[in-house]
């Protein structure tokens, strides 16, 4: 081995490169195993759909009238980025309550999250970045208790004029 | 000093076997693949987790694609340090480490879907653990056993100002531009750091036969000798208490930071960042002389004293600024481990045929304690407040320094 490593000094000798090569192809086998199981699961809807006729209750959803909302970036009123919207807390009958915000940070350090009003949020489906605009000020969402998704009580940021009975009241 | 230009002088013993002094380019080219390496990894960060929001993806899936990042990372530190050590070519390794790098940064920019994203982190997981160890592998062809903590010093000054670097371009990029554009310029990165990879490929480890040569068994009883010897393993631990009590500390100073921050805490943390590396960019190569010349344990002690420090103060500092100031004492200490880590297995098990493996598993150790450090120290903030949390961090600091006095044995050949 020795002998023949200092006849190729300069190059990868083959059991190297096999070796290399194995260990960096190792994830793609491992995934693709997740990823033929996943694609299994996507497309198996997708076909039965072809071949079942057209719902007819079928509505539109028009683009410019309604958008997703995971991961929106969030503006104050004055147009300063608050951060982005990581999840949506609905209640009982599946309307929306709170909108989580991922709040400040620098490339990922330092940032909070913390539970608004969904009311306090304005939507215009009609603009292409999908900004959302939020009705309080960097100060009001600043001082608000970190949210836990696995906390027993967790307290959002409800409207300025009564945010501090609302605060009050849903905090532990 | 011979701080100010060891580049010249290290590689100019650096490559007897290599006839030529070729050398000169070779310590410069490892300067600045430090460089370039440090300026890459700041991307696959904190900042993998902002991408994928804005990508649309739930909390519970990133988490996830996040947690296969770091199992990828832990698992593959000991094999991959395994690998490295059979392979001769370490610029070899390093190339293909990049060249992964630069697949997972595309992966992460072109289909932020499952499939690619989950295949960058485990790739990217992966390459780190063989970059590591080749890149103080090849130090120690360079510099040789005598001039390593001086290698070792540059390596650190040149990983710290690829850090700052890289934390402002790619803020810089993902406010101006977009965060996807932080993977383009990643990807573009990485074909950079490949050119001062070039000089680095004429280091072949031909010289030191006599290791490779054992028969089997031999070599597995040298193994089995350097991951029990006691240096090391007091390494290990002393790094992973040391990780315990250290990594979870930014996030958990940021998040302080965002929340009584007058203005935009954003500059602040970003300073935060930056601050500390400028720190370790100063003091990295002084730190790798006083290794040499006064031994590692003083060098380690230094670097952890201001762990406890750091967290007492965390705990009761409450201005903004001045939490800004007091992380800057990380400089010190990430100095310092960065430079000790490869010195110290390189004292015990440079001889020996396993210096990457014994790396992998000081890297393992690290790993495990940085695990732990976000749950621990999560857990203790939402349960008792930061400031408790800040407080058992330096519990932790502290006993980690007590330690070093305690456990660690110089290993500085005389």
């Amino acid at each position: 081995m020795n002998a023949r490593s200092r006849h190729l000094p300069h190059r990868l000798r083959p059991a190297t490169a096999a070796a290399l090569l194995t260990f960096w192809t190792l994830p793609f086998g491992a995934l693709a195993h997740g990823a033929l199981a996943q694609s299994g699961v996507d497309t198996a809807p997708s076909a039965a759909e072809t071949r079942m006729p057209e719902p007819s209750y079928l509505e539109p959803l028009n683009a410019n009238e309604s958008t997703g909302v995971l991961g929106s970036k969030v503006v104050g009123p004055n147009g300063d980025d608050f951060g982005l919207i990581t999840d949506v807390i609905v209640d009982r009958d599946g309307r929306p309550r709170a909108a989580v915000i991922d709040f400040g940070g620098f490339l990922g350090v330092g940032s909070r999250k913390v539970a608004v009003d969904w009311n306090l949020l304005q939507f215009d489906p009609s603009q292409r970045d999908h900004k959302a605009v939020l009705a309080l000020g960097r100060r009001e969402i600043q001082g608000a208790p970190e949210y836990r998704a696995d906390a027993a009580s967790a307290a959002m940021v409800g409207p300025p004029a009564v945010g501090a009975s609302t605060g009050a009241d849903g905090g532990k | 000093m011979a701080a100010n230009d060891p580049a010249d002088t290290l590689a100019g013993r650096a490559l007897p076997h290599l006839g030529r002094a070729p050398g000169i380019s070779a310590g410069r080219g490892l300067d600045w693949f430090n460089l370039f390496v440090a300026n890459i990894q700041t991307g696959f960060g904190p900042f993998v987790a902002v991408y994928l929001t804005t990508q649309g993806w739930t909390q519970t899936r990133i988490g996830l694609a996040l947690s296969l990042g770091t199992i990828s990372a832990m698992a593959s530190q000991v094999p991959a340090g395994a690998l490295v050590d059979v392979i001769h070519s370490k610029a070899a390794v390093a190339f293909f480490s990049i060249l992964a790098f630069t697949a997972s940064a595309l992966f992460f920019a072109l289909w932020p879907t499952p499939l690619f994203v989950y295949l960058a982190e485990a790739l990217h997981g992966f390459s780190s653990c063989t970059l590591g160890p080749a890149i103080a592998a090849m130090s120690l062809m360079i510099a040789g056993r005598r001039a390593l903590g001086l290698r070792l010093g540059r390596n650190a000054r040149f990983a710290a100002i690829g850090n700052a670097l890289g934390a402002a371009l790619m803020g810089a990029c993902g406010y101006y531009f977009s965060n996807r554009s932080v993977f383009f310029l990643t990807a573009a990165l990485t074909l950079v750091a490949l050119v001062p990879l070039m000089p680095l490929a004429r280091l072949y480890e031909s010289s030191r036969p006599e290791a490779r040569q054992r028969p089997g068994p031999a070599r597995r009883g040298n193994m089995i000798r350097v991951l029990t010897n006691r240096a090391l393993l007091s390494y290990a631990l002393l790094a992973m208490l040391f990780t315990l009590g250290n990594a979870a500390m930014l996030p958990l100073a940021g998040n302080v930071v965002t929340k009584r921050a007058a203005g935009e805490g954003v500059l602040l943390i970003a300073a935060g960042i930056v601050l500390p590396q400028l720190v370790a960019a100063a003091l990295s190569p002084a730190l790798g002389q006083l290794a040499e010349a006064r031994g590692r344990r003083l060098v380690l002690f230094l670097g952890f004293c201001t762990l406890p420090i750091r967290a007492a103060l965390f705990a009761y500092v409450t201005d903004p600024a001045l939490i800004i100031l007091v992380q800057a004492l990380d400089g010190i200490a990430g100095a310092s481990i960065g430079i000790i880590g490869p010195l110290v297995t390189a004292d015990v098990a440079a001889e020996s045929g396993h210096y990457n493996l014994a790396l992998g598993f000081v890297g393992l150790a690290i790993g495990i304690g940085a695990t732990f450090s976000t749950g621990l120290a999560g857990w203790a903030a939402d349960g008792f407040g930061s400031e408790t949390a800040f407080l058992a961090m330096a519990a932790v600091g502290l006993a980690a320094t007590a330690l070093v006095w305690a456990v660690m044995p110089e290993t500085r050949p005389r």
